[in-house]
């Protein structure tokens, strides 16, 4: 008898929340007042971070000097085979009206360099980046290798195409005071990329390691010697190295080139007044360069894209939620006309 | 002779007999069987349980039938036998059972077509997109060729046009959601689950739950629109009483007239009568007396009873005293129940005999033969040699087979026909009995005839009913039985409010025109004002012409819903099924409300079906409980078996099988509702998902020159589908509830969403394709348009593309997530887990995941990544807006939506919260109401009633209003016939009236 008892139970379906879908839940009822109240305090949200983005960025200065054209003699005297490896130096001198005030980082732009093709992106070996195996050239196809054979260190051609162009900032307090503006060429990377990604072999001479290998095609020295001031930024933990080798995902992009050292007449940034870049010119390519020095807000230097973003949103949702409500009380008037029926 | 059990086979937990062949009976000792030699022929494997044909050939004899009676199959157990010997005929795969294997025809829902078209047409968008990419790039290599110096001109040359759009399909081919199918899969076998669970569906009776067969067609079952029924077992319990009889023109059963003295005359008669009376459903004490008393018709009663008692394939079975039938036919347990009860006892069956009491008097019959019931034959027979030595043929079968083979020398047929007229309206169902007797010469020629027939290789079964037909001749008529079969549980409720549910509900049986009219009386399904049409005619043109008749007297009425309802017989329906009249046929019959077809063989209830099916592009369902609904079972969309009384066959042939009819109320109405709600809701999302995070790629492609570039990690995108966004979709496909469980039964109207297909449709699909479209392209420009300027980092350091990548990918499982809580309508706390869970774990994932490179040799590009984008403020900033601008509009879409067309199922669910804020609130609105009732004069109470909800009917859409409509001509009803109204009358009126209450005061609470 007991054990019909238990057969007839086990047959009965458990009887728990789960198995009966009676588990306790909220249902969410889109009802008007909700929604409004929502769109009410979205709206009034995004308002408020949008007028303080806009102000806030306001406060970010930046200055950008397109230099093809002006040193497009050094270009046309490259586009000559026999003077590719001839230096050629030219001035951009250009007029600061309002100080910038904090730390002032100065960037390289390319416009129409294509650093996000399929091909240009794979082209790298990053196990020979980490100084373990630097004859490691695997996916670095079409500069693996030179003409000789011995493999391209660091090979693939975004370290190919590496900018090699030197830019130095000076200010000019008068005709005859030209000062060099100080500038740090540390801190330009991400901290995991200078510590983890990129290493040299371990060799306590560069160049030892660096032997039996090629510099890259267009390089005009190898990658040992990239730095003459500071020799622990040679080879593949040399900065700007690094930052090109985080490859942009526009075709128009910066490059963090050098942040401003804040001594002598900088210590509040850069004053206003006269300044001129002097660029050695290395390579040309048919898009175009420039250099630009700005200044960052809270929120680093986006701009006013952000804040007008979230105003417009913020705007429409109170449009949308104030016309609701116009509707709604149109709508309700009918209502009550129907009830009087 | 031994005992088996089928239960392996088809479900039937009764014992069966099989007997051995006289010829082999006797031998069964080491030696004679050693020494047995001879061949068997018999019939190729097949899968028919019940069909055996062979001949044996024993050397030295002549060849012996082999029938279905004489086989054990595979799966068969043996009970109450200690051994048997035997020959093996067909083994493993041959054998009946695995023959038997072979899977019931593969269904698919509706939806799942749908989404097969859908993904289709997403693979046509990616081939476009493709397309795009390649005509692109080829533009774009031709202007830039020169000035891609970087990439080495060496191998500048570009790949020819195929290549490069085998390149696209790779990076666009996650577009096709696979993983859709996979979470589809687990979704739908959950929901079974859920139905098996359902403890609502748990038929005490016979302790049976629900259970889904087939998992793939869950969604199905909310969109059903014609429900084809079977009657017995099905709309009927199944339980067979033997409730009344006529013998000899005497009409015998109903109990009211006997008074109580007949009945104490009667105890002392016969105390079995009396011990078993609160079951015994015949209780006319008047038979007994009319046969002890010497009544002029003694004789016949006799002869009834005996017949009752001898002609059946009953089996006894010893269980103390008493004696339990086992029967595979519960009419034949039922009137051998009752005869027992009337004194004449079967008590014993041997092979070839069968022994009875007969008020205590011990009778052996010698069987001879039986020839047996079949749906064609409509009777069964037994030929017999009584006591005294007389040849017998008892016979009981349906009225029209009987009085076909009545002799002239009949008696009683007049009366006996009104009779079963009587008990036919009563919704009884009846048997004629009759008998004959045979002589010997007769016999032995027709037993020549039998044994030719009984070893014919090749249509055994027919040359044996045909032998049949020849002794069942010659009938003398003693009476009719009638066995009442009643109604399920609640079956009038769930038709009720199945057809509420804008469900058609068409009977289809076997049974008498007139039985089934009664039961579909009794099952509300057809009401007594409601018009019937009735087609009965006996040719091809006279079917034709009542069919046009109708339809020109409907005019334009047809097509639409009417309050009528249609009878045909299995007669007619063959002529109406025919090609030219098939189309009118059916034009008549879609028009009506109720449709019964009654005397259909298992054939034409699958012709029906299918016909319906081809017809009205609607979906289907099938019920039934016996072996005779497996064809339309398999044939409509959903399949329901009612595991029953009449054997397995119909549960092991449907989709989902319940215990009871009332089952398909909540089966259809809840789980129907929900699983559809789920399905669509999860595939809809599905869909999103995918197009929202590839069609990025298209975006970006845009920027990076159509080279190809994927702007994600690969192992991000991989688990972007297995991982970060794949528990929303469970959530939606197992949470969801469109509204509750109660709500969905009390207003069967909620139905019509999912059965017309509301949320999941072409258009539907489009609509959210574009709606990912747009997501996607915000996803994409605006954080693009954000890191454009590049400075974007606190420290001024610069970016790379997997920084934008990240940033978007997470916006995207962010605003994915999101979207799905959105869908939600109800959240539970796995909800809550789904939506945010996943967001938590992809910012885990991608926190640890960026600092795999080097440790583990995986995506060098990914190293860093999370240390500069989590502390990044403009990502944060983003993190809110975008995903705030993409899923707002979508909420305003769904308030507008809401708000000028407010479907009844919002209306619900306003309802439902409303009530979930407090019962407070309700029960001031249930004073309001019950003091406004009072100020109302009592007799206008029905007009009242529809006065008010016509009130509502201006905010609720038009179907909702008819339906209430019809709730009201209900309720008006008995108003309008009692003066005062009843209790429970009275309760669900001002439930009712509360609700309309409830209704507005909700809109007026909300301000609307």
């Amino acid at each position: 008898m007991e054990m019909k008892l238990k057969d007839n139970l086990s047959r009965l379906p458990d009887n728990t929340a789960m198995k009966q879908q009676q588990l306790p839940a909220c249902h969410f009822h889109f009802s008007a007042t909700r929604i409004l109240t929502a769109f009410f305090a979205i709206g009034a949200l995004c308002l408020v971070m949008g007028i303080i983005l806009i102000l806030s960025s306001k406060s970010a200065k930046t200055i950008e000097i397109n230099y093809t054209k002006i040193c497009a003699n050094c270009a046309k005297l490259q586009e000559n085979a026999f003077n590719f490896d001839k230096e050629c130096t030219c001035s951009i001198p250009f007029y600061l009206p309002e100080k910038m005030q904090g730390n002032v980082y100065m960037y390289y732009k390319l416009y129409g360099f294509y650093q996000n093709l399929h091909r240009y992106i794979r082209s790298r070996s990053d196990s020979q980046l980490l100084g373990i195996d630097i004859k490691n050239v695997e996916d670095c196809a079409p500069f693996e290798k030179s003409h000789n054979g011995t493999p391209i260190v660091p090979c693939g051609a975004i370290a190919n195409s590496m900018f090699n162009d030197t830019i130095i900032l000076s200010y000019n307090l008068n005709s005859a005071i030209h000062i060099k503006v100080p500038m740090l060429r540390s801190e330009i990377t991400w901290w995991t990329d200078k510590y983890v990604k990129f290493q040299n072999p371990s060799s306590r001479n560069l160049s030892n390691a660096f032997a039996g290998s090629t510099k890259p095609l267009y390089w005009s020295k190898p990658a040992y010697e990239l730095d003459e001031e500071d020799p622990g930024n040679n080879g593949f933990i040399n900065d700007d190295f690094i930052v090109w080798m985080r490859t942009a995902a526009f075709p128009t992009f910066k490059k963090f080139y050098r942040r401003l050292n804040r001594i002598q007449h900088f210590t509040e940034g850069l004053p206003a007044g006269n300044y001129s870049f002097n660029i050695t010119y290395i390579t040309s390519f048919q898009g175009e360069k420039a250099v630009v020095l700005s200044t960052l807000t809270w929120d680093g230097g986006s701009g006013l894209f952000l804040g007008f973003a979230y105003t417009v949103t913020g705007a429409m949702t109170w449009l949308v939620l104030f016309s609701m409500i116009a509707a709604h009380l149109m709508l309700k008037k009918r209502k009550t006309f129907f009830l009087q029926q | 002779m031994c005992y088996i059990a089928t239960a392996n086979l088809d479900g039937e937990t009764n014992l069966k007999i099989r007997q051995s062949l006289a010829e082999t009976a006797e031998i069964y000792a080491e030696k004679p069987l050693l020494s047995l030699s001879g061949r068997i022929e018999c019939e190729g494997p097949n899968h028919h349980f019940d069909n055996f044909i062979g001949t044996l050939y024993l050397n030295g004899h002549s060849p012996v039938p082999l029938g279905p009676h004489q086989v054990l199959l595979r799966g068969t157990e043996l009970r109450n036998t200690q051994w048997i010997v035997g020959i093996v005929v067909y083994t493993g795969s041959e054998s009946k059972f695995m023959q038997n294997l072979v899977k019931s025809p593969l269904k698919r829902s509706s939806v799942e077509k749908v989404t097969n078209m859908q993904i289709f047409a997403l693979f046509i968008l990616l081939l476009v997109m493709s397309f795009l990419s390649c005509v692109g790039a080829l533009f774009w290599n031709q202007r830039n060729r020169a000035d891609i110096w970087y990439l080495g001109n060496k191998d500048v040359s570009p790949h020819n046009f195929g290549f490069e759009l085998l390149v696209f399909i790779i990076l666009y081919h996650n577009l096709i959601p696979i993983s859709l199918l996979v979470t589809l899969e687990i979704v739908k076998y959950i929901q079974a689950l859920f139905i098996n669970w359902d403890e609502d569906m748990h038929y005490e009776g016979n302790n049976t739950s629900a259970m889904a067969r087939s998992s793939n067609l869950n969604e199905e079952l909310g969109q059903v629109r014609y429900l084809f029924s079977d009657k017995t077992g099905t709309l009927t319990c199944n339980v067979m009483t033997f409730k009344k009889c006529t013998i000899a023109g005497i009409i015998y059963g109903n109990y009211s007239e006997a008074s109580d003295a007949d009945r104490e005359n009667i105890s002392h008669l016969s105390p079995s009568f009396m011990d078993q009376c609160d079951q015994c459903e015949f209780d006319d004490p008047t038979l007994l007396k009319n046969f002890k008393n010497g009544h002029p018709t003694e004789k016949y009663i006799k002869e009834f009873l005996t017949l009752l008692c001898v002609c059946h394939t009953v089996f006894p079975e010893k269980s103390g005293n008493d004696i339990i039938y086992q029967a595979s036919s519960p009419d034949e347990a039922a009137l051998v129940k009752g005869a027992k009860k009337l004194g004449f006892v079967f008590t014993r069956r041997t092979p070839c005999s069968v022994t009875i009491e007969a008020m205590g008097e011990e009778q052996t019959f010698e069987i001879l033969h039986v020839l047996e019931f079949s749906s064609n034959r409509k009777r069964m027979s037994i030929i017999a040699r009584t006591p005294t030595g007389q040849l017998r043929l008892y016979c009981k079968g349906a009225d029209s087979v009987i009085c076909e083979r009545l002799s002239e020398d009949s008696l009683f047929v007049q009366e006996t026909l009104t009779h079963l007229g009587h008990f036919a309206a009563e919704g009884l169902r009846t048997l004629c009995i009759a008998y004959t007797d045979l002589n010997e010469k007769e016999y032995q020629e027709w037993l020549k005839e039998y044994k030719k027939a009984s070893t014919v290789l090749q249509d055994r079964i027919k040359t044996l009913e045909e032998c049949y037909e020849g002794i069942e001749k010659e009938f003398l008529l003693l009476g009719a039985t009638a066995i009442e079969d009643r109604l399920q549980a609640r079956v009038p409720e769930t038709i009720t409010s199945l057809l509420k549910a804008n469900i058609r509900i068409w009977v289809l049986t076997g049974d008498k025109q007139e039985t089934a009219i009664n039961i579909a009386h009794s099952c509300k399904l057809i009401s007594g004002q409601m018009p019937r049409i009735q087609l009965n005619a006996n040719s091809f043109e006279a079917t034709q012409q009542a069919i046009n008749q109708n339809c020109e007297d409907l005019g334009t009425l047809l097509g639409k819903e009417n309050d009528l309802a249609l009878i045909v017989d299995g007669n007619t329906l063959k002529y109406a099924l025919a090609f030219e009249t098939k189309r009118n046929f059916l034009n008549l019959a879609l028009s009506c409300r109720a449709v019964l077809c009654c005397r259909l063989s298992p054939i034409q209830k699958a012709e029906i079906v299918d016909s319906v099916k081809e017809r009205v592009k609607a979906i289907t369902l099938a019920v039934g409980d016996g072996a005779n609904d497996v064809g339309m079972i398999q044939t409509a969309h959903v399949g329901v078996g009612i595991s029953g009384n009449e054997g397995m066959q119909a549960t092991n042939n449907s989709d989902y099988a319940i215990a009871q009819f009332s089952d398909l109320e909540k089966l259809l109405l809840v789980h129907g509702t929900w699983d559809y709600f789920r399905v669509t809701k999860c595939i809809l999302y599905c869909f999103y998902k995918n197009v929202v995070l590839y069609v990025i790629e298209l975006w970006f492609t845009f920027v990076n020159g159509f080279s190809g570039q994927i702007l994600f990690d690969h192992w991000c995108i991989s688990l972007y589908n297995v991982i970060f966004t794949s528990l929303p979709p469970f959530a939606l496909g197992i949470f969801e509830k469109c509204c509750s469980k109660e709500s969905l039964l009390k207003y069967p109207q909620l139905y019509t969403v999912s059965q017309g297909a509301e949320i999941f449709n072409t258009k539907v699909f489009w609509i959210q394709c574009m709606s990912s479209l747009l997501h996607s392209f915000i996803l994409f420009w605006f954080p693009t348009k954000l890191l454009w300027r590049d400075m974007v980092l606190p420290g001024g350091y610069t970016t790379d593309y997997l920084f934008l990548g990240n940033i978007i990918y997470t916006y995207v499982v962010v605003t994915v997530c999101l979207q799905a809580g959105l869908e939600t309508l109800s959240w539970n706390k796995y909800t809550h887990l789904a939506v945010w869970g996943s967001i938590i774990i992809w910012l885990v994932c991608f926190a640890i995941y960026s600092h795999f490179w080097p440790t583990i040799p995986v995506s060098p590009d990914m190293h860093g990544q999370a240390n500069v984008i989590l502390v990044c403020p403009l990502f944060w900033l983003g993190f809110f807006l975008i995903p705030t601008i993409c899923l707002i509009q979508n909420l305003m879409w769904k308030l507008v939506v809401n708000t000028y067309k407010g479907s009844f199922l919002e209306q619900i669910r306003m309802l439902e919260s409303s009530k979930v804020k407090g019962i407070h609130s309700v029960s001031k609105i249930f004073e309001r109401v019950k003091s406004a009732n009072q100020l109302l004069p009592q007799t206008k109470l029905s007009c009242e009633v529809v006065f008010q909800n016509d009130s509502v009917d201006q905010s609720i859409p038009h179907f909702v209003a008819s339906s209430w409509q019809n709730l009201d001509c209900n309720f008006s009803v008995p108003h309008s016939k009692m003066p005062y109204c009843p209790v429970g009358k009275a309760e669900t009126l001002t439930s009712d009236r509360l609700e309309t209450a409830t209704w507005r005061d909700t809109f007026s609470a909300t301000g609307l």
